[in-house]
């Protein structure tokens, strides 16, 4: 366990007076996914501009690695170039007239060279799926876009740690949820993940660590669960439960459920009202799964003649732009192996298209649901 | 959401086009149809760069018409003035108005053909440019004509936020029709001073915003990416050197010509 960022005593006062943070001491262990919630005015945004340096601290300290930040140019750069931020509006963040400058525009200020540049920005752009994009200008791209555009900025500067301010916001449900798989896929690669939301279903499902923050202050810090297992706590911060453990609660409330803690998601939900018993063993469907990386559009299409699915999933951004360049239509973007288990646990067959680390981690998914619940479904790699 | 020329001029049939020959005959059509002394060659490019975007960029032609009646209504107005405050030789119109005699002449008459003719030269070729060359490939044509750097920054960032405030102005300006600021002249007048003053608050804190945007990204004086400018096709090069050796043959040839 790493500590990568670390608060000790956090205060900090605007101009006029208001105190936005009071004595907060946190620390973030690397690779993980943290989620700040709070009612407005909570502090979540001055804290996280403190973790770049935006804003300097008027008492406390910011550790970065264990040793604490200074805020001198030098020291500056190093900080914001190891912990990358994506700004809630962005029309905020995209200023350059086209995608591929906005892209280029972190590496050409930490001096790479001209081919190096280049390189960096067409991974970043890559890894988003805007390959091609580079000389729109940015009011000619949907907010999802944008928002893609953005964290392309970011990562082309390679961060350790992305913070982003409320990155679902002013999207429609999909394009959230393909941006919340997107940041999946980075924390997968090692990235440590921080972002401010208010939308607590999201924070609760997504988070591996929820923190919570009121006037200036940490509350409750904690997982999904311990956190928001607290209704008058968050009750008490302007928050509401997520739907989830709302429905979880009531169901407790009435004895049709029974469990130590509320479930994370649908498909925990769908187990705990469903005993293993009643579950047909034996007539469950099978969970194919394909590399993109490793097969072309025309294999794919001839391998999904052959086999019988009912369902077809993309997962990552290389799979989808792959899917829609050979015309697969898609039934799951996002949610894919929760809700291609759900799918098996009824006798439907389903192919999950993804790439790179996330074969092992779809098929350690599916293992790990197995062991957890004594419903051991066929996970299938399909190799060439 | 916006129809703007800035849309066209991204995807239009000519967009691949080399964007310094594209400036390049834009440019060398305005100073000939404006330096031209008589009204054939500003109309032969007028005519020529109006088939060209329509033609060949591919612009729909009921907006180019529509904008062409932009500088329609201002030429019409000015070669009136015109005609009638210029004269000598043969009086070819003349009525009594409130006893004042208005006469138009055959001087005042050509004058005012040829700055119908030279306004609508012009026009297309600006048009031409506008509507086929985007600005950022503008920016980079800048670049390699040595404009200083900061000057080139500066307009990009100017371009970029352009279409920010425009989408805040139109909104604001929303806002205030549904609580019915357009009410009357005085609420209209009130309203638009409001949209100002609003829009310039939000102007200075977006700039703020975009120092926090900046500074987050390292910035250290840099912005200087730019895509490199493509090089013409070489019967590209031959085709527009014929065409504006046409029309500059065109208005040396007739420039003794007088019409009336």
């Amino acid at each position: 366990m790493t500590i990568i960022l670390e608060t000790r005593s956090l205060s900090y006062s605007y101009g006029d007076g208001t105190k936005a943070l009071k004595d907060v001491s946190i620390s973030l262990e690397a690779g993980k996914k943290v989620a700040l919630v709070g009612p407005n005015g909570a502090g979540k945004s001055t804290l996280m501009l403190m973790f770049n340096g935006i804003l300097r601290p008027r008492e406390g300290e910011v550790l970065f690695r264990g040793r604490s930040m200074s805020y001198d140019a030098a020291s500056l750069r190093s900080i914001r170039r190891a912990v990358g931020m994506v700004f809630q509006n962005s029309d905020d963040q995209l200023f350059a007239p086209t995608v591929y400058q906005d892209v280029a525009f972190g590496p050409t200020n930490l001096g790479y060279a001209a081919e190096k540049v280049k390189r960096y920005a067409g991974f970043a752009l890559q890894y988003v799926g805007l390959l091609g994009y580079e000389r729109r200008p940015p009011h000619h791209l949907s907010g999802g876009e944008k928002k893609r555009v953005a964290i392309a900025g970011i990562l082309a500067m390679e961060p350790e740690v992305i913070i982003l301010d409320e990155p679902t916001s002013n999207l429609d449900p999909a394009s959230s949820e393909e941006i919340m798989e997107m940041l999946d896929e980075l924390n997968l690669g090692g990235k440590t993940l921080i972002i401010s939301t208010h939308d607590v279903d999201l924070a609760y499902r997504w988070a591996d660590e929820v923190i919570l923050m009121k006037d200036g202050g940490v509350v409750r810090r904690g997982t999904g669960q311990e956190v928001f297992g607290d209704a008058e706590l968050i009750r008490d911060a302007r928050l509401k439960l997520p739907l989830v453990v709302d429905l979880y609660q009531e169901l407790a409330g009435r004895s049709i459920v029974r469990g130590a803690k509320p479930p994370r998601n649908i498909l925990e939900l769908c187990d705990l009202l469903q005993p293993k018993a009643e579950t047909r063993a034996g007539v469950w469907g099978k969970i194919y799964i394909c590399n993109v990386d490793e097969i072309d559009g025309e294999e794919i299409r001839a391998m999904l003649d052959k086999i019988p699915v009912d369902f077809k999933g993309a997962m990552g951004t290389s799979a989808k732009v792959m899917a829609e360049k050979c015309g697969i239509s898609i039934d799951f973007t996002y949610g894919v192996i929760d809700k291609c288990i759900l799918k098996a646990l009824i006798g439907k067959s389903s192919i999950i298209m993804t790439s790179g680390g996330m074969v092992e981690h779809t098929l350690q998914r599916i293992k790990d649901y197995g062991l957890e619940s004594g419903t051991k479904i066929e996970a299938i790699g399909l190799l060439q | 959401m916006h129809n703007l020329l800035d849309d066209y001029a991204i995807s239009n049939a000519l967009r691949e086009t080399s964007a310094r020959l594209k400036l390049f005959l834009g440019l060398w059509a305005i100073l000939l149809s404006v330096s031209s002394t008589t009204p054939i060659a500003p109309l032969f490019l007028a005519i020529t760069m109006s088939l060209i975007t329509v033609m060949l960029a591919k612009i729909p032609g009921r907006i180019y018409s529509r904008l062409l009646l932009v500088p329609l209504s201002f030429a019409l107005l000015s070669a009136g003035v015109v005609a009638f405050m210029h004269g000598s030789g043969q009086t070819l119109f003349s009525l009594q108005l409130f006893g004042l005699n208005l006469a138009i002449r055959e001087e005042g008459a050509n004058l005012a053909v040829l700055l119908i003719a030279r306004t609508f030269g012009g026009m297309c070729s600006l048009y031409f440019i506008a509507l086929t060359t985007p600005m950022i490939e503008i920016f980079a044509v800048l670049k390699t004509l040595h404009i200083p750097q900061s000057v080139i920054e500066l307009s990009m960032m100017i371009y970029r936020y352009i279409f920010v405030f425009l989408d805040q102005a139109a909104m604001i300006h929303s806002a205030q029709m549904m609580r019915l600021g357009d009410a009357g002249t005085k609420n209209s007048l009130n309203s638009f001073a409001m949209l100002c003053s609003v829009l310039f608050l939000r102007s200075w804190e977006q700039g703020e915003r975009l120092i926090v945007a900046m500074d987050s990204r390292c910035y250290d004086g840099k912005l200087d990416l730019m895509e490199p400018a493509k090089g013409a096709k070489p019967l590209a090069i031959l085709a527009v050197a014929a065409y504006l050796a046409a029309a500059t043959a065109i208005a040396v040839l007739t420039r003794g010509v007088i019409l009336l």
